[in-house]
């Protein structure tokens, strides 16, 4: 009896570094700034009770509305084009790619490069007048190719295609790694079978890489919502907001307008929107998920 | 008896100087480059004040204000921390800035710029008091002007002149139909902006700064500049200028004309060096000018003393160091105006020696009718910093790019900043 308490408080001691830290730096802010949400909290000044205000605003703000469609926008480029290029880079790879080694460095490199840095050189490429992509399109024929960082219609796309190339290393790694424990007698078996290579692809590979997908999923789905440093030194959210997500919102109104009560609100928003799609997905996963 | 005296007075001014000797004096800036120069100031201040450690860090503005912000929020303000104009009503009505109109006498102020330190008193209350000034003026290529036949811009010029002098310096040399060299740079920004608008008599804010409210005057100012862009041709969309900074245009010689802050000066130095030369005037009065309406558009750089600071005496004689008598004229780094008259009058401030050697004007835009313009939330509505391509900055840019009409654009500006100043 004695021993068991004895064991009982050895082992909180070696768990309360733990603890203490979770507490400390995750639980508490994180309920905290649930109650910050109903605060109008100009950080400098006294917080004021505002009940749901913030929330209402929210709801009712065409700014805000504009931010949410365009973090839609945002996830639904970002999330099907990583994950079908990271496929189609894991596939090629798996497949006895010619200096995979090399190529399989090369496509991961961007992940672990400083983001401000090969963003900036992104903003160079997308130059107007003097970028490298226009002058190219310039050289094959192509009049008046576009602002793209300047134009509304363009920006955001541009935010997501080089977030694309950043990830898309890391979640071919994932990828691969699942490609790397399918038998190859089922290739092979198929193959005896008369499986054409589409075939085999659709039938052997995907339904096999499923549990990897699903997890790819899941992860491009919450960084697409987490966008920030790409837009911050890209556009700035810009123009006049047309680039600007859920992240950055929060970001400007947290740390450039000092609404910390306001940020909280949107944040909680946005943590109940991931939590939503999460479970949808997690809800469906049976459907398409091939289990061992 | 004597000799019990003596040794009482010893051990009182022991101490007093072993107190001294742990005041420490917290300084926050958001100017590094800045704080490099200001150590000798402050070093000079440690050795005047025996036991005195003034303790400096200086950051960036986009973590300066967020890192200031916390401290406020915890109670931890600085002893002495830089404040801007723009945030100065803010800060104050939070009570965060200590009230030093009992410190500072009509004596002490008259060896400074007026409209300077007008700014730092909010509800008769002296909450900061300026170290520098800053001014946009209108930078021009000589070398183009007179490669155009053009004369430079005068004292007396209207905008018609101006109009005229951008079109003669706009030049599409190989006919293309896209000019190679433009008369003038413009983006939505406020320090490209509002020297016309208010220059013109215009005025964004309704009279108690709740709502905006933009007057006729502001609004042919705008319709002015952005036809600049949109009707004349004499400007580049700023879509067209992307990945080019901004302030790098005129140097870069890709426009003979740029209105922006007098702070750009050390950069346009350093770019143009001996390429061509240059010069600064103020930007034109406007059409609808009156000796009532027009004002120019300046802005101080100030020092405040924390509400709650444990040594307020201490901190405003470091103030007092520091935007006076202890600074030097090197000290204030290209455009930046010292607000102690008696240095930025200096031959050294005045640097007639290199471009612009006309430097003096930013002294005569100080002695006239001065507005900031500022408000609560004005970098939101306004379009600042990290919302720099939102609010009025990325409305206007959408007009300079030639999708929203300018009326449009004022229409949604005046929702989002009413929204925003609402809050």
């Amino acid at each position: 009896m004695r021993s068991n308490r004895k064991i009982r408080i050895t082992a909180l001691l070696f768990l309360a570094p733990t603890i203490i830290g979770l507490l400390v730096f995750r639980l508490i802010p994180i309920g905290w700034s649930f109650a910050l949400s109903f605060y109008d909290w100009k950080i400098f000044d006294t917080p004021q009770f505002v009940g749901l205000g913030n929330y209402a605003h929210i709801f009712t703000s065409p700014t805000a509305h504009k931010v949410f469609l365009n973090s839609a926008y945002f996830s639904a480029i970002y999330v099907p084009g990583s994950i079908a290029l990271a496929l189609v880079l894991a596939v090629l790879l798996n497949n006895g790619l010619r200096s995979s080694a090399f190529f399989r460095g090369a496509f991961f490199l961007p992940y672990i490069t400083s983001t401000v840095a090969v963003t900036l050189a992104w903003r160079w490429i997308f130059s107007t007048k003097f970028g490298l992509l226009n002058n190219a399109l310039d050289w094959v024929g192509v009049d008046n190719p576009p602002a793209w960082l300047a134009d509304p219609m363009w920006a955001l796309p541009a935010v997501a295609l080089v977030s694309i190339w950043k990830d898309v290393g890391f979640y071919m790694i994932l990828l691969l790694a699942g490609l790397q424990t399918i038998d190859p007698t089922l290739y092979e078996a198929a193959r005896v079978d008369g499986a054409k290579p589409v075939q085999r692809f659709f039938k052997i590979t995907v339904p096999m890489l499923s549990r990897s997908l699903f997890f790819v999923l899941i992860l491009a789905l919450v960084r697409s919502t987490q966008t920030f440093e790409i837009t911050y030194a890209l556009t700035n959210g810009g123009p006049n907001r047309a680039s600007t997500t859920l992240a950055f919102y929060v970001y400007q109104n947290a740390f450039v307008e000092f609404e910390m009560g306001y940020a909280a609100a949107l944040s909680y928003i946005m943590c109940f929107i991931l939590g939503l799609l999460t479970l949808t997905n997690f809800y469906f996963r049976k459907r398409w998920v091939h289990e061992d | 008896m004597k000799s019990i005296r003596i040794a009482l007075g010893a051990m009182v001014l022991g101490a007093g100087m072993a107190q001294a000797q742990d005041t420490t004096l917290t300084f926050m800036s958001w100017d590094p480059d800045q704080l490099e120069v200001e150590k000798e100031a402050i070093a000079a201040f440690e050795a005047a004040n025996p036991g005195v450690t003034v303790e400096a860090t200086a950051m960036p503005p986009k973590d300066y204000w967020p890192r200031l912000s916390a401290l406020a929020a915890s109670g931890d303000l600085p002893d002495v921390f830089m404040m801007s104009s723009g945030f100065v009503k803010e800060w104050a009505a939070a009570g965060n800035l200590k009230d030093l109109s009992g410190v500072v006498s009509d004596d002490q102020l008259a060896g400074y710029y007026e409209g300077a330190a007008s700014v730092g008193v909010i509800n008769d209350q002296r909450v900061a008091f300026p170290q520098n000034w800053v001014a946009p003026v209108l930078y021009y290529n000589i070398d183009m002007f007179e490669a155009a036949g053009v004369e430079t811009p005068q004292p007396d010029w209207t905008w018609d002149d101006f109009l005229n002098a951008a079109k003669a310096l706009t030049i599409d040399e190989d006919g293309d139909g896209d000019a190679e060299t433009y008369g003038m740079s413009l983006y939505g920004r406020y320090a490209h902006i509002e020297p016309w608008v208010f220059r013109n008599g215009g005025r964004y804010l309704n009279a108690d700064e709740t709502a905006l409210e933009l007057n006729d005057e502001a609004v042919n100012a705008l319709q002015f500049l952005t036809d600049l862009v949109n009707v004349h041709g004499v400007a580049p969309q700023p879509q067209e200028m992307e990945g080019v900074r901004q302030q790098d245009i005129m140097p870069l010689g890709m426009a003979a004309m740029w209105v922006d802050g007098s702070w750009n000066i050390a950069n346009t130095r350093s770019i143009v060096g001996d390429d061509f030369r240059w010069g600064i005037a103020q930007v034109p009065l406007g059409p609808d000018a009156t000796p009532d309406n027009a004002a120019a558009y300046a802005w101080a750089d100030m020092l405040s003393v924390g509400a709650g600071s444990d040594n307020p005496d201490l901190a405003w004689a470091f103030i007092q160091h520091m935007v006076g008598e202890g600074r030097q004229a090197s000290d204030f780094l290209g455009g930046k105006v010292p607000a102690y008259i008696d240095i930025a009058t200096s031959e050294a401030w005045l640097e007639t020696d290199q471009m612009p050697t006309n430097k003096g004007l930013l002294l005569d835009i100080g002695a006239q009718n001065v507005y900031t313009g500022f408000s609560k939330n004005w970098s939101g509505w306004r379009g600042y910093d990290s919302t720099g391509s939102s609010g009025m900055n990325g409305e206007l840019d959408e007009v300079l790019n030639g999708r929203k009409s300018l009326d449009d654009a004022i229409e949604a500006l005046v929702i989002y900043g009413n929204d925003i100043l609402s809050r």
